[in-house]
């Protein structure tokens, strides 16, 4: 067993990470710090780019459940203000972050205290429901053990009935030491693995071994937080979507883009019922004006992308899928160069090198210069390199390229 | 005081194609006018901050602000600052235009300035002093046809504005242009298309289209009576045969859309399993055959 985790991690990061942190700190000619303090910095910046895989087959079509500790361990203060509270707030913007970088994926949460799990959101494709829900998790009071074996359990039975195209995630975050299971939980940790469902875990407290052997098996990710900030990075590193499963199936799905209608533009649209808010009790949310028509069966939903409640077409807007095309038509890492003062100013910005801006970037097709900040910009935000889209030939000739493959 | 620190930046880009069949005969009305909308803009608050960009088939720059700006002078008492964003503004349209390579398309790299007003809008974020709000907003004004090429450029750069909340406006002198529109519409801009005055773009009212619809800050546009917006078609277009559909069938693999089922993904080229409808249709066939016999 000892050897099993000698292979698959070398060090632990208390034992590498800092490690004679005294050397990377150099003076420069003048006695100051600043220069190779700023170069930390940039390097901090740049690093979730580097570590960004490029090429492979994603799963874009994303199922994931959250499964959230709400145990007694939650109340700890050792995350300000308490560990729930933080974590509430952080899964906040990651479900936010989430749904805007995978449009057409579904989310759910499942909460495990008192040694039960307990479904609190139902898969859906709108980021507010889940943060509803989590929000209203505050008044209820944390209490007993959790249970990780029930909350899989029960993860797995509305993951298992998905079609074979789309991919299975589920992600856990534990604050608990222990965990009270019904039964062995290694056979469900065997289920969650034959049924190709890609479990990680974001700890709180310490590393549980068998929170590592569940992510290992299954694929996932396993990580324990440091403070606020890395749990954070820990979050967002789930927001990209995985390298597809190579046994995850391709299909074509069946999907309805619905004619977007406005107010009195036409007369087929009166005043109807919304599917989306049918079942509310007040008359008044349940009529609205403007909305999306399905396509194949006509009833009305006031937001996309939606699952139409009563046909079962998924209901999506053309935007939405070209939300993520960005996930398969990826910019190139740019090239860092010294700045040599060969152009005076960021191309895109229009931002004058000065000293202090040691690195500059080179992107490899259209030779155009860009700041630090640009090049994060770019490639974290924008993807789409400002120097490749005001070159003519290239913009020719991608097109070209994309037509052929 | 809340005011003070409250500024509004707006991004004119201005379309100067030399391809463009109006601007060719108009584009120095154009460019006063926009000149003019651009001073508008400064003059309403002290605090406004502007830039101008050009695009056309090989680039876009900068015009205004730029480094080497020549010194502030008086012309006939005008304001300092308007004379030298006059002057900066004409004196750089001249020099590219001159510049221009002979070899020309129809393509006006609009992406290209407005990410590029979008790294500028970013850099302004970040240099700012703490409590300040600046309130950005983008408007493009293009005689050019639409054209499918830049879909992709456009795509990011309206869904990096909405996240941002930039607000993107976009007027045409001449032609529908419906990849824009769908960018005014995510982000909140207006669009608006020249209304056109016997077959021909009504230009010497372009100034005032200007001012009324876009020159207002955005809280207030809500208070006016604006054109009604335009009813924006979000249907996708099939990748088969371009043709726009209600009811598709979206690769799981890469979300390329088609309009039919068919066996290979022509953009990833992977094979499709199929779980239901061929494995049932042989069988019945079958069946059908022995009622028959």
């Amino acid at each position: 067993m000892a050897d099993d985790e000698m292979e698959d991690e070398k060090e632990y990061r208390w034992e590498s990470g800092y490690e004679k942190t005294w050397e990377a700190i150099k003076e420069d000619d003048q006695g100051m710090l600043e220069a190779s303090v700023a170069d930390i910095i940039l390097k901090a910046k740049r690093k979730r780019q580097l570590d960004r895989k490029q090429g492979s087959r994603l799963g874009m079509m994303r199922h994931m459940y959250l499964i959230l500790d709400c145990s007694e361990s939650m109340t700890n203060q050792d995350l300000k203000p308490t560990r729930f509270l933080c974590s509430i707030k952080l899964l906040e913007d990651f479900i936010e972050e989430f749904f805007y970088q995978n449009p057409i994926s579904q989310l759910g949460v499942i909460i495990t205290r008192n040694k039960r799990a307990e479904k609190i959101t139902d898969l859906t494709g709108n980021p507010k429901k889940p943060i509803k829900d989590l929000q209203a998790l505050q008044q209820t009071s944390f209490t007993g053990e959790p249970s990780l074996q029930n909350s899989l359990e029960l993860a797995l039975k509305t993951l298992k009935m998905l079609p074979a195209h789309a991919s299975r995630e589920i992600l856990v975050i534990m604050g608990s030491l222990t965990t009270c299971d019904p039964g062995d939980i290694g056979e469900t940790i065997q289920t969650v693995k034959a049924d190709g469902i890609r479990c990680s875990v974001i700890g709180l407290a310490a590393e549980l071994n068998v929170c590592k052997i569940l992510a290992v098996n299954t694929g996932g990710e396993h990580g324990v937080v440091l403070d606020d900030k890395h749990f954070k990075e820990k979050l967002t590193a789930h927001i990209d979507p995985p390298p597809a499963a190579t046994r995850l199936d391709a299909a074509l799905v069946k999907m309805g883009f619905p004619h977007h209608a406005l107010q009195a533009s036409t007369t087929e649209l009166s005043v109807a019922v919304c599917m989306c808010h049918a079942d509310q009790p007040n008359e008044n949310g349940r009529y609205t004006n403007p909305g999306y028509l399905c396509p194949q069966c006509f009833s009305k939903h006031c937001e996309l992308p939606v699952e139409c409640r009563s046909c079962g077409l998924t209901l999506v807007s053309a935007p939405h899928l070209a939300r993520s095309y960005h996930y398969l038509f990826p910019i190139q890492q740019f090239q860092e160069l010294e700045n040599q003062q060969m152009q005076t100013n960021c191309y895109a910005c229009q931002k004058r090198f000065t000293d202090v801006d040691k690195k500059v970037y080179n992107c490899g097709k259209c030779k155009k210069i860009f700041c630090v900040d640009c090049e994060i910009f770019i490639h974290e935000s924008l993807h789409t390199c400002p120097g490749c889209a005001t070159n003519t030939d290239l913009t020719m000739q991608k097109i070209s390229n994309n037509k052929s493959t | 005081m809340a005011t003070d620190i409250e500024k509004s930046l707006l991004i004119i880009v201005l379309d100067i194609n030399p391809m463009q069949k109006l601007i060719k005969q108009v584009i120095t009305q154009v460019l006063s006018s926009t000149i003019v909308f651009a001073n508008a803009h400064l003059m309403q608050r002290s605090n406004n901050i502007l830039a101008f960009m050009s695009c056309h088939d090989h680039g876009a720059e900068f015009l205004y602000p730029k480094d080497d700006m020549p010194g502030v002078r008086q012309y006939d008492g005008q304001y300092e600052k308007f004379s030298q964003l006059e002057h900066t503004v004409r004196k750089q349209i001249h020099k590219i235009v001159g510049e221009m390579p002979m070899k020309h398309s129809n393509e006006t790299l609009i992406s290209g300035a407005l990410s590029m007003g979008l790294c500028y809008i970013t850099r302004l974020e970040r240099e700012k002093y703490a409590g300040e709000k600046i309130n950005s907003r983008m408007i493009v004004i293009t005689g050019s046809v639409d054209s499918a090429t830049q879909y992709m450029h456009y795509m990011n750069i309206f869904f990096t504005a909405q996240k941002m909340g930039i607000i993107l406006d976009v007027c045409s002198l001449e032609h529908e242009l419906t990849l824009l529109q769908q960018g005014c519409d995510l982000t909140g801009g207006n669009y608006l298309k020249l209304p056109q005055n016997n077959g021909k773009p009504n230009i010497p009212g372009l100034l005032q289209y200007l001012m009324w619809i876009f020159l207002p800050d955005p809280a207030i546009r809500s208070k006016l009576v604006l054109p009604p917006p335009v009813k924006v078609d979000y249907r996708a277009a099939c990748f088969c045969h371009q043709e726009l559909i209600d009811t598709g069938y979206v690769c799981s693999v890469c979300l390329s859309i088609f309009c039919k089922i068919r066996p290979i993904c022509t953009t990833c080229h992977t094979m499709f399993k199929f779980a239901v409808p061929l494995a049932h249709k042989p069988k019945k066939r079958k069946k059908a055959i022995d009622m028959v016999q």
